[in-house]
């Protein structure tokens, strides 16, 4: 053997030793002391996602998971009916009082406002755009309001106006996903998902969250905005229909009678109940419950979505027409939901992305019309919450994903056919009225033209974390165990705004 | 220099652990000592330099970590100064001892002692510095209330703000943590200096902000949250004591204007009020769920009831007052009504609205003790039928709203002095009785409601583009 073989042969015999020692006894011992000993150290610190803290956090029974529930303390608000005004209407002709910015119409945008920033269409130097609309003073408060909005101005004393809210989002879709689930993409549960998995549903008939839409389009983000992320499925939105049937497929087939369809729920929930037996997973439970809750729905949604019950004057009230898909019979809807005992009613008008490019998304056309339709229901709303002693009790939400620029777009560097403002995250204005909050107040500051925030910095998670709050929770403390770690709506920002809370 | 800082603190925390050692280890020294005299325990004498050997020892690590302990700064330093030379003393006494044992000199029995009374001095001290001033003879002093009462002042709207009002508040709510003797998260609240100057989290009141004063942040959280201020097991303050904070701090935080200087929303006016020698004592601010906790109400009649398709629920997680609402029903049955019966101290919040209810049921509401809020809109209810609730005193919220009750029905709820809402809208009140039930219920909301939007022509018109540019 040459010298060469020897040593491969001896190679090979280390090898063989090595490959022998791992089925030894001894490295089976030492090995396993190692393994065990670290579970053992994992199970001594109930680290994050042992099974035991997780279900101790939990307020999910999956046996019942829309029973009523305690919140944490108290709450003043029962329930929440949050209007976004999909699109971002723009704060500078509606909320947001800036005559120097009128001085400055038509100039060349300064450099530095845009060194650093980056705009959705804006590109190069854009000419600065004054308020296309005229302010006054109104209510005892004094607040300003725009010509924009005749019928809000009568109520301005039951609104906490917040003047400085921010988002570091400028397109839509991610801005919209930030304001309802605290995260820009996708995945996470919807403020309305995590109210109903800390409340329940008061009314076993009916849902706890009920979403409608209207302005012929849903919003951007989608239906991830009234999803249930990784809460179970049981509390996602259930978005309803204010034209036709309220539900889609909500009514029984020809030839179906109610009885079949009871039998035949009966039987799914029984093989559905089997299957949990076997494989103890709550998404099955979530599945039975939503079967139960379709089917008392069949009944009880019909009926508290019919408006064409309600007396001429409340008609009169919201503007209102029966058997039409309009933001006005959804806000009309808004308020029986609340009366019903639904929890958490979200509102999605769509058409208010005002970029000048069309007449219907001009500033002086499109903005103004959208504002018509608005404008009366939600005075209507305001007004008859108080007198139904339920404003106390119902915490109303206006808002929108971002603001708009003072600046005028220049798509492309171009000029555009119609007056229009381009996204801006930076500063913008939304309200709250009722459920505990102060009426008649302005919270927050921006520039002389609406640019940048002077102080009174709110971010969506600071309008979440009130919400919450109103409701009775410490947003801190409602928690969900996903992945291995609690997630909560704030993730880890959110600060409740004392100053408007009454 | 800030990690080392963040090591010495480290442990310095061990110290209150530490210091157990060489008080136990030492004074068995000293008892062995004593005893080995005694011809049973002769032979404990061999114990005594092993005793002394580690009692010695510990007490020299006490000291180091005592004194990283007292770097934090967190503490009284007279005390410290005090306790600190006295715990040296005790380990140079306990070096010294274990020296003269091993020389088996004669001086032992006097340098035993006067360890034992070094330690004893010494331990006191440390005590007094963790549980305050007079922490040992506490339990002889008179018992205070466990509530914070401060008191009367002659005349409110001369008082000066900080030191007649905002003071007393901090000095029986804050200080004891965060006063002269101690400083916690090294805060200090009893001068204006160290109020500005804040503590490790901030600033403690930023003028005319209370989201960013950390003191009002603290004191509003809610009571089961960990940054919660007083701690859940110190006495609490008061919501009135709060808003009176509140006030203070949202008008500036100023340190030496009077009360007649500031402006005096509403809401602080019945508080201030309630400070002037004379005025009502017990106030405190009006919540709907009473201050005094109930016993928790049996939870087979809860279920029994949620069965019944009553939602009925706890007003909160550490409350046992319960809200009802039959949301779900049409009418209330003979079943729910009896368990409903049973439930009578603990319901506190009702919602009987657009059902069908008769006299019966009215009974049973009205014997609810506790109740602060009732809804029963577009109920059957009438004058008659109000006769029953004449007792709710506690009855803050009455919707009343579509029902058939007049104001003469209504002006039987005279007695109900803690009402603060009664919606009336679309009930058969008339404009003209509207003055009359005013007068029945002064400072009380009284909505009728029939508001109306205003007719524009604009509502329905659409603005057209004018002028097209290309």
């Amino acid at each position: 053997m040459t010298q060469n073989e020897l040593h491969n042969q001896q190679l090979v015999k280390e090898a063989e030793i090595a490959a022998m020692q791992y089925h030894t006894r001894r490295h089976f011992i030492k090995e396993s002391a190692m393994g065990l000993g670290a579970l053992a150290l994992g199970y001594l610190f109930d680290g994050c996602g042992s099974k035991s803290t997780a279900a101790d956090n939990s307020l999910f029974d999956a046996a019942n998971p829309l029973a009523p529930k305690p919140p944490m303390f108290p709450g003043k608000a029962k329930s929440v009916i949050f209007i976004h005004m999909a699109g971002a209407p723009s704060q500078l002709e509606l909320f947001s009082y800036k005559p120097e910015l009128s001085k400055l119409d038509g100039q060349d945008c300064p450099q530095s406002l845009l060194e650093g920033k980056k705009f959705a269409f804006i590109r190069g130097v854009p000419k600065m755009l004054g308020p296309q609309a005229a302010f006054k003073q109104y209510g005892q408060s004094g607040m300003w309001l725009s010509d924009n909005l005749p019928h809000l101005s009568t109520v301005v004393d039951e609104i906490a106006m917040l003047q400085a809210v921010t988002t570091d989002q400028f397109n839509h879709a991610p801005a919209q996903l930030l304001m309802h689930s605290g995260s820009a993409r996708q995945g996470r549960p919807s403020m309305g998902s995590w109210v109903t998995y800390g409340l329940g549903s008061e009314n076993k008939n009916l849902p706890g969250f009920v979403v409608l839409t209207s302005g012929g389009n849903n919003p951007d983000a989608g239906k991830a905005i009234w999803g249930s992320g990784f809460l179970p499925s049981v509390y996602q939105g259930v978005q309803c229909r204010s034209e036709g049937d309220p539900v889609l497929f909500i009514k029984d087939p020809n030839g179906m009678d109610r009885d079949i369809r009871k039998a035949s729920i009966e039987a799914i929930n029984k093989i559905n109940q089997d299957e949990y037996t076997e494989y103890k997973d709550p998404e099955i439970l979530s599945r039975i419950a939503q079967y139960e809750m379709a089917y008392k729905m069949q009944v009880s949604v019909p009926e508290v979505m019919n408006i064409s019950d309600e007396p001429a004057y409340i008609h009169e009230m919201y503007g209102t027409k029966p058997g039409e898909a309009n933001f006005a019979n959804n806000v009309l809807l808004a308020r029986k939901l609340v009366e019903k005992g639904v929890r958490f009613v979200q509102l999605f008008d769509w058409g208010w992305d005002t970029h000048g490019d069309s007449a219907n998304a001009a500033i002086e056309v499109g903005l103004i019309n959208k504002c018509r339709s608005v404008d009366k229901p939600i005075t209507a709303l305001l007004l008859d919450l108080k007198q139904r002693g339920l404003l106390d009790e119902t915490l109303v939400v206006w808002g929108a994903e971002f603001g708009r620029t003072p600046m005028r777009e220049n798509r492309d560097g171009k000029t555009m056919p119609f007056k229009g403002r381009d996204h801006h995250g930076e500063a913008f204005s939304m309200w709250m009225a009722g459920g505990g909050i102060k009426g008649g107040i302005t919270y927050g500051e921006t520039d002389e033209i609406g640019y940048s925030i002077v102080n009174g910095k709110t971010e969506a998670f600071d309008i979440q974390a009130t919400i919450l709050n109103q409701l009775g929770f410490d947003h801190e403390k409602l928690t969900y165990e996903s992945q291995g770690r609690p997630f909560r709506l704030t993730d880890v920002y959110g600060k409740v705004i004392r100053e408007i809370i009454a | 220099m800030n990690t080392f800082n963040t090591i010495s603190e480290f442990i310095g925390h061990f110290h209150p652990v530490l210091v157990h050692l060489p008080i136990g280890i030492l004074l068995i020294a000293v008892l062995f000592y004593f005893l080995s005299f005694n011809e049973k325990y002769k032979t404990l004498r061999t114990s005594i330099a092993v005793a002394l050997f580690w009692g010695m020892l510990s007490a020299v690590v006490s000291c180091i970590s005592g004194f990283l302990l007292s770097q934090s700064g967190n503490y009284d330093q007279a005390i410290v100064s005090k306790h600190q030379w006295l715990g040296i003393a005790t380990a140079v006494v306990s070096v010294a001892t274990y020296f003269l044992h091993n020389k088996n000199s004669n001086h032992l029995k006097w340098a035993m002692p006067v360890m034992a009374l070094s330690i004893i001095i010494t331990g006191h001290l440390g005590g007094t510095l963790t549980h305050g001033e007079g922490y040992l003879t506490e339990s002889f002093s008179k018992k205070e209330d466990s509530k914070i009462i401060m008191k009367p002042i002659a005349d409110i709207q001369q008082a000066v703000v900080y030191s007649d009002i905002v003071q007393p508040v901090l000095q029986s709510g804050c200080y004891s943590c965060h006063g002269p003797n101690k400083q916690k998260g090294k805060l200090r609240l009893d001068e204006p200096s160290f109020i500005d100057k804040g503590g490790k989290t901030g600033k403690s009141i930023v003028p005319g902000n209370i989201s960013e004063s950390e003191i009002i942040k603290r004191i509003s959280l809610p009571i089961d949250n960990e940054d919660h201020m007083p701690p859940k097991q110190k006495p609490q303050l008061s919501a009135a004591q709060i808003e009176l904070l509140n006030w203070w701090v949202l008008s500036g935080a100023d340190y030496h204007k009077k009360v007649a200087e500031l402006k005096q929303p509403e809401k602080i006016k019945p508080v201030l009020a309630s400070l002037q020698a004379g005025g009502q004592k017990d106030f405190t601010i009006l919540s709907d769920v009473p201050e005094k906790p109930t016993a928790p109400a049996p939870e087979s009649i809860l279920n029994e009831l949620r069965n019944l398709d009553v939602a009925v629920n706890a007003v909160a997680k550490n409350s046992n007052y319960l809200s009802v609402n039959f949301v779900a029903v049409d009418s209330v049955t003979d079943k729910q009504l009896r368990l409903i019966k049973q439930l009578d101290k603990e319901i506190i919040w009702l919602k009987l609205g657009s059902i069908k209810i008769s006299d019966t049921v009215l009974a049973a509401v009205g014997r609810l003790a506790n109740l602060t809020r009732l809804h029963l809109n577009g109920t059957n209810i009438n004058d008659k039928g109000l006769l029953y609730l004449k007792n709710l005193t506690r009855l803050q919220y009455l919707n009343l709203s579509g029902t058939n009750v007049t104001a003469e029905g209504i002006a039987n709820l005279e007695r109900l002095k803690n009402l603060k809402q009664l919606y009336l809208y679309h009930s058969n009140t008339t404009a003209a009785s509207f003055t009359k039930i005013k007068s029945l219920f002064p400072g009380v909301l009284i909505d009728t409601g029939g508001y109306t939007v205003r007719f524009l022509a604009t509502d329905t018109m659409l603005v057209k583009p004018t002028t097209v540019k290309q």
